[in-house]
């Protein structure tokens, strides 16, 4: 009985062992038969497999060779004369392949490619959608955590395609054909029509954008990106009679010496997409805030000035009061910071408002008489912390682009005062009506100045206005100071997120939801446990945003989060005119010509080095041989 | 090549009256005539009676993108051709100078330096009529150094003119140089700065730099080279017989 059984199992053994010999044998057969076909699947799907390239891929390069075919055929209809000719063509093609008079041969694979190719390609791109399907639903490899390997080893495949595809120049455009923002090369996308172009509708840069990122990932050269990109695009659908002219206002609310030479790459990247001018403050250029409508003045300057509840709150009125009265006297508001303390002046205002016409004024004058002196002394040196930024001349319309460094870090009150006082003169620009620009408002840790004008009120406001902001931060708990802030930020941000590597992207990856997803349960058997193919599936929801690929994305990687898809890029990197190095690092003489961003006349045939320190101003050496040949002697006084 | 200076020159001076560009281009009037002449057959120039004196002659935006310069074309400004005149004479006189060419001295022009400050940027920034750049292997004592030059044809008022020495001698980045280069406190930019001065405007320069204090021994102040003014305005014949009717 135990010998019959074990006979049984032997021989069941046996069988299925040739069935499965058999089976091979004929996939075989087939494989070798459609061998030029089968060839290209193979080179195809290898192919995809290395560079990472979704089966979509090989189905468009299918496509692609359909004019092939197409030629072909007509040449081979040409050549029998006969309809029946061109049916039989293909047959008669892979025929001579193996049974012609010269069978395999080149001219035999010639003859037969015109069919094997988009038959071949077609066939390998399923062949991957299949792999890529089994893997994903985990049904393929041996292990259930072969799938996480080849995912991953397929993003690093992904990941270097796209930076192959950035190292190109000129590869990514800033505007590409169809008016959209080119932001770099894709990785892998996720509810994301793919493409090899990451690019952005111009749209959503005129919506509110949330851009997270820590230190050295590549936000900053992001932000370029973006700006550059902004500037083209507007200025090419300004040419076109489509839109305004756009308008760029940077607040870069850390400053410091990164911060300028941020102002400087930034300056570079928009000369280089276009812009005519960028002005950098308070550096080089500055506002006015006495520009301002005199209401919007008033409360302006009132709400630089930090005041208190309670007691304080009687002070806070009597400053109004009084600012008031300086600013809306009956000769016009003050034109500058000088002319407005001036006014801050009992005696100035009871002569201002002394024409018999103003009785109530006058007696608001009297009554605050007393306090006028310390009002005046709050704004003295308000407006000395404040430096001569803001007191003009100079406006928004000045520039295309305007980078304005806060000293957040260093002296945050006066920055605070300043982001108060520009997010008004933009607003107070933006509302003037003659102003037909698109604005972008691109702040960069706005939290660490926005005790006095919260984010979310920033938003709400731009909002309004019809201006477009984008918040950066480093981190999460950066976008703003509770998290409810951060959450309204982050929701209403309707032109996308872009998600650096941060150590909790966690919050922002539950915003981009969530998708269904085929998992799969694989049951161990054998005394020696192995994996088999036997086991159930079921479908579960799976964040569209993976926190842990966030927190490992590499320098220059970003996931671009919009209406539940990602969409994981390489951002290519702006390559601008190199700044000129700057001479008092080396040497502490006067500076040479920095180097020009236009022709190579620009360069002086022999740029002016830094002197020596021997050659200090009070030691200069005499030129007066030179100047009196030129232009004769000093003349006496 | 003579040419191809003179249009360069023209180019970075806004435009030039046509005795100064003789004397650029080393020629005569007549010849300088026939260059500015062909300049205009190609497109690369236009000329025109502007002022009293000879024609102006300005490159054309042809002729600016000939010369690879990205500068707004158009002719001089009328209310500036007095100034133009004069830095341009400034300029031919220090060219002309031994020491200059001895010494690889490099004019750059003010409208250059407008250039790379781009737009209406930096609308409080003083920008000085020409700087000369001397190479640090020159042969003259003055190597190494960058000059501002100010012609001064009428006088402002002292103050203003302290302010702008003051700028120019405190000066620490290039004209529309990366932000990072201007340090406060900084090495100057500016060795010395040079006034050419009508004798108008001498006394006000000379009150300003004594002004300045110790700084103020940066600043050399001459007068103007001949021919720097424009040239008074001819009265008509009918308007010269009115005005000696009694």
């Amino acid at each position: 009985m135990i010998w019959r059984w074990l006979r049984l199992v032997a021989v069941r053994g046996a069988l299925r062992l040739l069935g499965r010999v058999l089976r091979a044998a004929v996939v075989a057969a087939l494989v070798i038969a459609a061998a030029p076909a089968s060839l290209v699947a193979a080179i195809g799907a290898a192919l995809a497999w290395l560079r990472g390239w979704p089966p979509a891929r090989l189905y468009r390069a299918a496509l692609w060779c359909l004019p092939m075919v197409a030629v072909w055929l007509v040449a081979t209809a040409i050549a029998t004369r006969s309809a029946s000719g061109v049916a039989v063509a293909p047959y008669h093609a892979w025929l001579s392949l193996w049974h012609g008079a010269h069978p395999a041969s080149p001219a035999a694979f010639a003859a037969i490619a015109p069919v094997a190719i988009p038959v071949g390609l077609a066939a390998g791109g399923l062949a991957w959608a299949y792999r890529i399907r089994s893997m994903g639903t985990g049904t393929g490899g041996l292990s259930p955590d072969a799938a996480v390997s080849f995912d991953l080893r397929q993003w690093r495949h992904q990941a270097r395609s796209a930076r192959a595809r950035i190292a190109a120049p000129g590869a990514i455009p800033l505007t590409t054909r169809d008016g959209s923002l080119g932001a770099g090369a894709v990785i892998r996308t996720v509810g994301h029509p793919g493409g090899p172009i990451a690019s952005i509708p111009y749209p959503r840069m005129r919506s509110h954008q949330v851009v997270i990122g820590t230190t050295g990932t590549g936000k900053t050269t992001l932000l370029l990106r973006l700006w550059a990109g902004f500037m083209a695009t507007a200025l090419r659908r300004h040419a076109a009679g489509q839109g305004r002219l756009p308008l760029l206002v940077v607040l870069d609310c850390k400053g410091g010496a990164d911060a300028r030479r941020i102002a400087d790459r930034a300056r570079r990247a928009l000369r280089l997409a276009g812009a005519r001018s960028t002005a950098i403050w308070p550096d080089e250029a500055s506002l006015s805030l006495w520009a301002l409508p005199p209401a919007q003045l008033t409360t302006t300057l009132v709400d630089l000035i930090e005041h208190g509840t309670g007691a304080a709150a009687y002070y806070a009125d009597v400053m109004e009061a009084v600012v008031g009265l300086a600013v809306e006297a009956p000769g016009g508001p003050p034109a500058s910071a000088a002319d407005f303390l001036a006014r801050l002046d009992p005696g100035w205002l009871t002569m201002a408002y002394s024409s018999g016409e103003h009785e109530a004024e006058l007696a608001l004058v009297r009554s605050a008489g007393r306090q006028t002196g310390d009002i005046a002394l709050r704004f003295r040196t308000l407006l000395r912390r404040l430096g001569g930024g803001l007191d003009g001349p100079g406006g928004f319309g000045d520039a295309d682009a305007w980078y304005c460094i806060l000293e957040g870090t260093a002296e945050i009150s006066v920055a605070e005062a300043q982001a108060r006082a520009i997010v008004d003169i933009l607003a107070s620009y933006a509302t003037a009506g003659r102003q037909d620009r698109e604005i972008l408002l691109a702040v960069d840790e706005f939290s660490a100045v926005s005790r006095r004008l919260p984010v979310w009120q920033l938003y709400e406001r731009a909002r309004s206005l019809g201006l477009a902001v984008q918040v950066s931060a480093q981190s999460w708990e950066g976008l703003a100071t509770d998290e409810d802030e951060r959450y309204r930020i982050a929701a209403t941000a309707d032109g996308g997120i872009w998600l650096l590597r941060t150590p909790h992207p966690e919050p922002v990856a539950a915003l981009a939801g969530t998708r269904k997803v085929t998992e799969t349960t694989r049951q161990l058997t054998g005394r020696i446990a192995v994996w088999s193919h036997r086991g159930t599936s079921r479908l579960r929801l799976d964040p569209v945003v993976d926190p842990a690929l966030i927190r490992a994305l590499d320098v220059g990687q970003a996931g671009y989060i919009f209406r539940g898809g990602v969409t994981y890029l390489q951002v290519k990197r702006l390559v601008t005119v190199p700044a000129a190095v700057t001479p008092a690092a080396t040497s502490p003489g006067p500076a040479t010509p920095a180097t020009p961003p236009q022709a190579d006349t620009e360069h002086p045939p022999a740029p002016a080095p830094a002197p020596s320190p021997a050659r200090a101003p009070h030691r200069l050496p005499d030129a007066s041989s030179l100047l009196d040949d030129a232009f004769g002697a000093e003349p006496a006084p | 090549m003579r040419q191809t200076e003179g249009l360069l020159f023209t180019a970075e001076m806004y435009g030039v009256q046509l005795d100064q560009l003789a004397a650029a281009l080393g020629v005569g009037e007549a010849r300088a005539r026939t260059i500015a002449h062909r300049w205009r057959g190609q497109r690369y120039a236009e000329s025109a009676r502007l002022g009293p004196g000879g024609p102006w002659t300005w490159v054309t935006r042809a002729g600016l993108a000939a010369c690879g310069l990205r500068y707004t074309a158009g002719p001089p400004a009328l209310g500036r051709l007095a100034h133009i005149r004069a830095v341009t004479a400034v300029r031919l006189a220090l060219e002309a100078a031994p020491g200059y060419v001895a010494g690889g001295g490099y004019w750059r022009s003010e409208r250059r330096l407008r250039a790379r400050m781009g737009g209406r940027v930096g609308l409080r920034q003083h920008i000085p009529d020409g700087e000369v750049h001397w190479p640090d292997s020159a042969a003259v004592a003055w190597a190494g150094e960058c000059w501002a030059i100010e012609a001064e044809l009428t006088p402002k008022t002292t103050s203003r003119t302290v302010a702008i020495m003051r700028e120019l001698l405190t000066r620490t980045g290039d004209y529309g140089c990366p932000a990072a280069e201007i340090v406060a406190g900084g090495p100057p930019r500016h060795a010395r700065v040079i006034y050419l001065c009508a004798p108008a405007a001498r006394p006000t320069v000379a009150r300003a730099r004594e002004a300045l204090g110790s700084p103020g021994a940066r600043v050399e102040i001459r007068l103007l080279p001949p021919g720097a003014e424009l040239p008074s305005p001819v009265p008509r014949r009918g308007a010269a017989s009115r005005q000696a009717t009694p």
